[in-house]
């Protein structure tokens, strides 16, 4: 071997040799041939001698000075395994946490509520669902869903931001700066409104009285005849509105009757809920049925969903419903876009936008009726009926596009697909968090939207969120494909795992009745995987406490008389 | 190359790839130490150490799965130790090198026997610490792999991408590099005569 700057002339001239020819000697770099020229040149050579041993204690004091261990490991990075222990016990201490307070929620917030409910309405023999549903109590726990999700809506912020400053955390600056921030949007809290607590068999806000403030009422029946400067919010038997509600009436009752005047909105959980008189603004209303009098009005729009809905008043604006079966013999605005079983379409009616229906019976229109235009009828068909060959041939294609999708992503991201193949192999934990993630997230970027924390990051989220839903079955895909063939993280055959995964997972998708819910099981499963590959990513797995290092010693230098083999 | 007197953690490695996280982390306490040293003299400042050591055990995660068994885990965890280092030297676009190309005919003057003798009794290991921070990206790395890593010629070269036979003239020109740092004024910062 041949090195730059080495002259094996002037070893065989007896003249001095070059220090890169010695350098190569003393690490053991010469072939036997040019390693017994320099051996037997320092045997007679003092210089060469001296720079020779000069080299070699500069090469140990080199291999010295940097195997001390000048400077304790850092704490950062000490403890940086326990912290990522930590903070899995911390992910999965929230998610257990969640789980619990979920559970806890749904019997404090649901089930106990309607049971005293329940007692106090004497509904001894109704269906439990049906009056979780429809009696309200399942209603009442919206509200401290609402912190559960807006709190979930802020820790994902939390994790965002610490995402974007996950380099500069460990200055102090910036993350006094960021918990600022965060500090700052706790603190801007809505102001708390005086709110006026009443309970009771009868609740009554009587006739020429006033409320100041919104008003927060439980009972066997509860009757607004006065007026009420702000909300209403009843949890009764019976809800009677005959006089003036300023704000909204938020209810959960068996049977809702509004004969008064509501300037806000009308949102009401009940069995039947009954319109004679006005609503300034919206209606949203769940119940089993609505009726809307003919002197009954609704300002702007109305959302309904139940089993029989007739609207012989008037509505503003747009009419949304979801009902088995509905009956329209009054005024609307607006369009009508209807979905259920049946709508029928009475003499006098009239309809000013456009009129949809998707049902499973032709629409009965008056021919008298007004329509803005023709109505537009759309027969749903059966579910499993629709599984004809137009069904798998479009699961074909959403097959092939998921693997169009899958390999984008590959390629796109190679790493972070095998990464999140690899997490969701990690059943449990996958399915545990795709379950927070799924619905977390989903409700957090909605939740985002409409609170304080914008518009733009609640789209974002949830864009996000589709975008991860997308992806899960490649994902899920991936880890099948695994099982099937074996792991490879090779691109072309790790996507060929990709391929057949997600060919087996479109199969068992495409089953009859099973087929949905594994659907929902496998996007769960692989937002999970997906999530718990970008925690990865995020946290760094690394361990305290550590014995001193390997020392790696420098080869002995060897004596001027020997010679060494080459490599 | 090996660590020599470092016994191979065969059954943690073996028990690390089946996603065992207990063995991961002893694995980590048994060479996270070493990697970041590695890093610290390879690296400009500690804290591109602190991240390179985190990001080389997360690298580590994923490729431990390709680790040949047969060969020596120290020299394959320098290696690719190295590596990162080095790629993100280069990322950083922060080489004071000149590429390997242009040294090809460079010659270098050798020092004064005597007087490089003189220097490496004089200087101490946190003197020739602080002189390892002062050299070029290439210069240090070069030192740091075959210095504290012993990793033979063929990685050196692998690792920074030059030629093989280029290596021993990176690591002279690192040490004349070094030795100028070292004295500043002294002859052999400039090579004594032969």
């Amino acid at each position: 071997m041949t090195e730059p700057g080495m002259n094996k002339d002037k070893i065989a001239n007896g003249s001095h040799i070059d220090e890169m020819t010695l350098l190569l000697y003393v690490e053991r770099q010469l072939d036997r041939e040019a390693a017994q020229g320099v051996s037997l040149h320092t045997q007679t050579c003092t210089r060469c001698l001296t720079l020779l041993r000069a080299l070699d204690r500069e090469s140990r004091l080199l291999t010295r000075s940097m195997l001390e261990q000048d400077e304790p490991l850092p704490a950062r990075l000490a403890e940086f395994q326990e912290k990522v222990k930590r903070n899995m016990q911390w992910i999965w201490g929230v998610v257990f946490g969640l789980a619990i307070l979920g559970v806890y929620a749904l019997y404090t917030g649901y089930i106990e509520p309607w049971e005293r409910q329940f007692e106090q309405a004497g509904f001894g023999s109704t269906n439990l669902l049906n009056l979780v549903v429809f009696q309200g109590a399942f209603w009442k726990g919206w509200q401290s869903m609402f912190s559960l999700f807006e709190v979930l809506a802020v820790m994902c912020m939390a994790g965002f931001g610490l995402f974007a400053f996950r380099r500069y955390l460990r200055r102090g600056s910036a993350l006094a700066v960021l918990f600022a921030g965060f500090g700052v949007l706790l603190a801007v809290a809505t102001p708390a409104s005086a709110t006026e607590f009443r309970k009771g068999d009868t609740v009554n806000v009587k006739k020429g009285e006033v409320v100041k403030g919104d008003i927060f009422a439980t009972g066997e029946h509860i009757r607004i005849d006065g007026d009420v400067e702000g909300d209403v919010y009843a949890f009764a038997h019976q809800v009677d509105v005959t006089g003036h509600i300023n704000g909204d009436l938020i209810c959960f009752a068996q049977a809702v009757r509004v004969s008064g005047v509501i300037d806000g909105n009308l949102r009401a959980g009940a069995n039947n809920v009954t319109l004679t008189g006005s609503v300034e603004r919206n209606v949203m209303v769940w119940n089993e049925t609505f009726n809307l009098d003919a002197n009954g009005k609704i300002g702007r729009s109305l959302t309904a969903g139940g089993e029989t809905l007739t609207l012989d008043g008037k509505i503003g604006r747009d009419f949304l419903g979801f009902a088995e079966s509905t009956n329209i013999s009054g005024f609307i605005g607006g369009s009508v876009r209807e979905q259920g079983n049946s709508l029928s379409i009475a003499s006098g009616a009239e309809i000013d936008g456009k009129t949809v229906f998707k049902g499973h019976k032709e629409p009965n229109v008056a021919s008298d009726a007004k329509l803005g235009s023709p109505l537009e009828f759309t027969m749903l068909e059966r579910r499993h009926e629709a599984r004809g060959g137009g069904y798998y041939l479009w699961r074909v294609i959403w097959t092939g596009t998921f693997i169009l999708f899958g390999l984008v992503l590959a390629s796109l991201m190679p790493k972070f697909a095998v990464e999140s193949v690899e997490s969701a192999g990690q059943i449990g934990a996958s399915f545990g968090l795709g379950v927070l993630v799924f619905f977390g997230v989903a409700i957090g970027s909605l939740i985002a939207c409409i609170t304080i924390v914008g518009l733009l990051v609640g789209i974002s989220a949830f864009m996000l969120w589709l975008v991860m839903l997308f992806a899960a079955e490649v994902v899920v895909g991936g880890i099948v494909g695994q099982w099937i063939m074996g792991r490879e993280d090779e691109f072309w055959p790790f996507f060929l795992r990709v391929v057949v995964g997600i060919a087996a997972v479109r199969v068992v998708t495409s089953l009859p009745f099973v087929g949905g819910w594994a659907g929902f099981i496998v996007g769960i499963w692989g937002m999970g995987a997906i999530s718990l590959a970008l925690y990865r990513r995020l946290q760094p797995r690394l361990a305290p406490n550590i014995p001193p290092a390997p020392m790696p010693t420098l080869s002995n230098p060897l004596p001027p008389n020997t010679t060494v083999g080459g490599i | 190359m090996s660590a020599p007197g470092k016994t191979e953690p065969t059954e943690l490695i073996a028990r690390a790839r089946t996603g065992d996280t207990q063995a991961w982390g002893d694995l980590y306490r048994e060479f996270a130490p070493a990697i970041f040293r590695f890093c610290r003299r390879a690296m400009p400042t500690r804290e591109d150490a602190e991240d390179a050591t985190m990001e080389i055990f997360m690298k580590l995660r994923d490729k431990l799965i390709q680790y040949d068994q047969t060969r020596s885990f120290t020299a394959w965890l320098y290696k690719v130790a190295a590596n990162h280092c080095w790629d993100m030297l280069r990322r950083r676009k922060a080489r004071h090198d000149k590429d390997m190309d242009d040294v090809d005919d460079v010659a270098l003057e050798c020092p004064e026997p005597n007087q490089l003798e003189k220097l490496i009794e004089e200087r101490t290991s946190e003197e020739v610490r602080k002189a390892l921070d002062t050299l070029g990206m290439r210069a240090r790395m070069a030192l740091v792999m075959r210095y504290y890593s012993d990793m033979s010629y063929d990685e050196i070269a692998d690792g920074l991408g030059v030629r093989r036979q280029f290596v021993g003239v990176v690591l002279l020109r690192a040490r004349h590099e070094l030795r100028q740092a070292l004295g500043e004024n002294s002859a052999l910062a400039v090579g004594g005569t032969r």
